[in-house]
């Protein structure tokens, strides 16, 4: 039997343990270092001129751009823009318009069931006061002596007056 | 696996197809609204309906497909077959056009807009036109304000990693500084922010995540599924969106220099905004290792609020929640006790 002579094997050493623990150590330094560059007032300091810088630098190249365009007699960039903003705002015209048609819509579906409501109610109405005057006849007929006494005339049934609808 | 056989697998892995890899946003919808570049995209019940229709305020910097990023990972599938219809707020991309675009624009018209259009919607499906309201990073932040100076169809409100109390937020806070951050400078020079800056930024958060990331990809390589999400998350935040120029002017000055919303002195065009005269419940959900919101930065939310408030913290960062099974769960049981 031949005995291993790696290091490792004779040290007992496990490299998936090994590893494991060499990358957590590297991880904790270098988040420890991270940390104090990124919350340091100098580098923050620093990074926002640096940010500031890019973004003016940025600015006068796409004004070089738009004016090297403008000699050149073509459209710009900032013409561009322009005409999709006018869409846009076209745009917010017809949402404007569509806004106002769905709330006419709704007066038009609120009136609808009002009106529906008030005929049903004027035709209850109506019928309760057919009843009401078939009534006030028979009473008469009796008083006349038309009809036998003791039998009253026949009482008209009456509906349970209809709910509102919700408006 | 040995560890040559594992970078094999992983050189393998990524010079494939990303597209073939993952493919975002694959839930049925359609798209019942559109304002400039935002769409308005509904997501219709898929088991017997329960509660009111969700509608959701997505974060402006980001594309809405974190929410649907893959089928067993959808935000919007567990909530539709949970039988809740989702409605989804997705702010689309500025172009230099929109660089003028303000907060106002955005809080005052486009999303009362969608909020209605959303109601409308609801009524046309047989609901009573009341919705529930989600509102996630950003989009949270911008639906609270609204809904505490007019909730509309809205009656309850929750909050994902939704920044409140922004002078909590930590390193970003810091560096968010009227001494340091030229925000003039780079809103006149640029015009929208530039996603890319963004995108940098929340690395350098936490600059060793970077390293975890790769680390956790060589370590989990024989795993497809694991494979498949990482992808997935990898091709999201590198598509980002820009910020509207001015838009994003208002939202450094009066969010991270004034902390306005906890302090006071927001107004909708020329009308005061103030979270204490809320009338509809709400909850904050945090993650726990979220460091562009951490949870004391959303549960601000509790203090401001004037409605009555729950906090609750889930598992996972600022996205890393989003494609967690227990977000979807805790939307759920919300959604349940409030129709109770």
């Amino acid at each position: 039997m031949t005995r291993s002579t790696s290091p490792f094997d004779q040290a007992d050493i496990d490299l998936g343990t090994l590893s494991q623990d060499l990358y957590q150590q590297w991880e904790s330094a270098m988040t420890t270092w991270w940390d104090q560059v990124l919350d340091s007032p100098e580098v923050l300091k620093a990074s926002g001129q640096g940010l500031s810088t890019l973004a003016q630098q940025r600015r006068r190249y796409e004004e070089q751009v738009d004016s090297n365009l403008q000699r050149l007699h073509l459209p710009t960039r900032t013409d561009l823009i322009q005409v999709t903003r006018i869409a846009t705002l076209l745009e917010e015209r017809l949402l404007k318009m569509e806004d106002r048609l769905l709330e006419v819509q709704d007066q038009l579906v609120a009136a609808e069931r009002e009106t529906v409501q008030a005929r049903i109610d004027a035709a209850e109405a109506r019928i309760e006061q057919r009843e009401h005057l078939a009534e006030l006849q028979a009473r008469l007929d009796r008083l006349e002596g038309n009809e036998p006494e003791g039998e009253p005339a026949p009482k008209p049934t009456r509906k349970p007056p209809s709910r509102r609808a919700p408006r | 696996m040995t560890p040559i056989d594992r970078m094999s697998e992983l050189f393998r892995f990524l010079q494939a197809d990303p597209v073939a890899r993952a493919r975002a946003g694959q839930s049925p919808h359609t798209i019942i609204h559109r304002q400039n570049k935002a769409v308005l995209r509904f997501f219709p019940a898929r088991g017997p309906r329960q509660g009111a229709p969700l509608f959701i305020s997505m974060p402006l910097i980001n594309t809405w497909t974190i929410f649907d990023l893959l089928p067993e990972r959808s935000v919007v599938a567990a909530l539709t077959a949970a039988g809740i219809p989702v409605y989804l707020l997705d702010w689309g991309r500025p172009g230099p056009e929109d660089r003028g675009v303000r907060l106002d624009d955005l809080i005052d018209d486009l999303l009362p807009r969608a909020m209605d259009r959303a109601s409308r919607h609801a009524r046309s499906e047989g609901g009573d036109g009341a919705l529930a309201g989600l509102g996630y990073c950003v989009g949270g932040t911008f639906l609270s304000l609204r809904l505490a100076h007019d909730p509309g169809p809205i009656s309850t409100l929750a909050l994902l990693a939704a920044p409140i109390d922004f002078h909590a937020s930590g390193r970003l806070a810091a560096w968010a500084s009227p001494d340091s951050f030229p925000l003039d400078d780079l809103v006149d020079g640029l015009g929208n922010f530039p996603a890319s800056l963004m995108r940098t930024s929340f690395q350098l958060l936490r600059p060793a995540g970077q390293v975890a990331k790769w680390k956790g990809l060589y370590e989990r390589i024989e795993d497809p599924g694991f494979r498949q999400l990482w992808a997935a998350m990898e091709q999201w935040s590198e598509d980002g969106v820009e910020f509207p120029g001015e838009a994003y002017r208002e939202y450094v000055r009066r969010c991270y220099f004034d902390n306005a919303l906890i302090t006071g002195g927001w107004t909708l065009g020329d009308r005061p905004v103030d979270l204490g005269r809320a009338r509809i419940p709400a909850v904050a959900f945090a993650a726990d290792g979220d460091h562009i919101c951490p949870p004391q930065a959303a549960f601000g939310l509790a203090r401001a609020w004037g409605a009555p408030t729950q906090t609750r913290q889930l598992k996972g960062g600022h996205v890393g929640v989003c494609v967690g099974k227990a977000l979807p769960a805790a939307l759920i049981a919300w959604s349940q006790e409030q129709a109770e």
